[in-house]
């Protein structure tokens, strides 16, 4: 009784079988073109690993997730770490300065999450490095002051930093080349 | 069939204001309600219209697999919001999915959680948003396909989908659970995103909040259920916490899309007590494995 309306079914039909039937039909094309010219597209090796530029970013960008997650880690289990967070925040800060050149040369094929917005936009992205510079730099110093009330905030806006360029200039999870089985 | 009319009784009997008891709406606490509510950011056109977008005078876009359905002016407008609805109006727009005038609202709007909301909470937020500007913009009709653009057909959906939600007793259960409940289920309505839909579009509650890809404007809600591997069972009560106040993940990765919007607009502004209660709730799920990056 319950599956008697059929008329809401057909979008669903679309999506689960027509959709993936279409992606199918095309990535099907897909290693077809590829045996055809015998390549991978030349950004990365037979295994499989990033090309050079987007293995170091990446490490880049890590690294800065890296210390802000211990950023969190500290306050949110109020561990007592003196010093750390401004440590931390520092090298947030410093790391700002490697993004640019990292992201110099133009890479967008491959395992990497980067939008070509980044070199067309370039200045913009510049800006928005700055601005993250800037607020790890606040942090580092509201850290290192008397006042801890003007901790939590501090985090919040280099956290807003962060989001605000990954929302221009990194594809949204929907879009990630990490959701490829691997 | 016989289950079908108890259904549609039980839904057109829902108690409205008047024989609740509930004290007059109140700003300040309504004002936590809209807070717990996500602050209602659907309402806000904020991704078309940018940071200076009206604020809750609709208009936003929301993808999903039947159409592209757009929120609603609740600013108290009275020609083109909701100002001159009654307490017992929108206590049946948000309970019941239903217009002053009787119209089915599409299910996009989420009154299939916020049946769940307390008689004092919806006076409460109905005071809230009666406090903000008024914005005169008229609602726009969905780009959607018949039948799914008719309202009509939205009492079969009503029949098939929607069950006012049940919040038994539980005796067992600490208050932070129950209060957890509560704000997840109802007010926060985070299953609307993050719990897989059936194929006629209703919540699919065997796999309650285990992640869906189809989440409003085409968005993947992850799975927030506490297993290790897909879901979020490494997260502790304070990663939950955080995240919720910060939008920083235990990873030190930043939120993006429409979880950032509500975690700023909403979510974080809300009392410690209750963020954790949110966690505690989450933390004492049952674990579903459901990995959506490779389905």
């Amino acid at each position: 009784m319950r599956n008697a309306v059929p008329t809401f079914r057909s979008p669903r039909l679309f999506s689960r079988v027509i959709t993936p039937g279409i992606v199918l039909v095309l990535v099907m094309g897909l290693a077809g073109s590829l045996q055809a010219d015998g390549s991978m597209g030349g950004h990365a090796d037979h295994h499989g690993s990033a090309e050079p530029h987007i293995q170091y970013r990446q490490a880049v960008m890590s690294g800065i997730g890296a210390n802000m997650g211990a950023i969190a880690s500290i306050l949110k289990n109020r561990l007592s770490m003196p010093g750390h967070v401004a440590i931390h925040a520092t090298m947030i800060a410093d790391s700002a300065r490697l993004i640019a050149p990292a992201f110099e040369k133009k890479v967008v094929e491959g395992p990497t999450d980067a939008k070509a917005a980044i070199w067309e936009d370039w200045k913009d992205f510049q800006e928005d490095i700055a601005k993250m510079e800037e607020a790890a730099r606040n942090l580092a110093k509201a850290a290192s002051g008397q006042d801890p009330a003007a901790v939590g905030p501090a985090v919040k806006a280099l956290g807003k930093s962060c989001g605000g360029c990954h929302e221009e200039f990194r594809k949204p999870k929907e879009e990630s080349y990490k959701n490829a089985a691997r | 069939m016989g289950i079908a009319w108890i259904v549609l009784i039980s839904v057109s009997s829902n108690p409205v204001l008047g024989e609740s008891g509930a004290q007059p709406g109140d700003v300040g606490r309504g004002r936590h309600v809209f807070f717990a509510t996500g602050g209602c950011t659907c309402h806000t056109n904020l991704p078309g219209e940018g940071k200076d977008a009206p604020l809750l005078a609709g208009g936003r876009g929301l993808k999903t697999p039947f159409g592209v359905f757009y929120s609603t002016n609740i600013t108290p407008d009275p020609e083109t919001g909701i100002g001159d609805w009654s307490d017992a109006d929108f206590m049946r727009a948000m309970r019941e999915g239903l217009s002053p005038d009787g119209e089915h609202y599409f299910p996009v709007f989420p009154y299939t959680s916020f049946s769940g909301l307390t008689d004092q909470d919806l006076v409460d937020l109905r005071a809230y948003l009666a406090s903000l500007p008024a914005i005169r913009r008229e609602n726009r009709p969905p780009d959607a396909p018949f039948p799914f653009s008719w309202r009509a057909t939205l009492a079969g959906w009503k029949w098939l989908n929607f069950e006012p939600v049940p919040l038994p007793d539980a005796p067992d259960r600490s208050e932070a659970w129950i209060r957890g409940r509560y704000l997840v289920t109802a007010a926060a309505h985070c299953g609307e995103c993050h719990t897989p839909r059936t194929l006629t579009g209703g919540l699919d509650r065997s796999m309650w909040l285990a992640g869906s890809r189809e989440g409003p404007e085409g968005e993947l809600a992850p799975n927030i259920t506490p297993d290790p591997k897909t879901g979020i069972g490494r997260w502790s009560v304070a990663d939950l916490v955080w995240y919720l106040e910060m939008g920083i993940k235990p990873d030190g990765d930043d939120t993006q899309g429409l979880m950032a919007e509500v975690i700023e607009h909403g979510y974080s502004h809300l009392p410690k007590s209750d963020l954790e209660a949110i966690a505690v709730y989450l933390k004492a799920l049952p674990a579903i494995e459901h990995d959506l990056r490779r389905e």
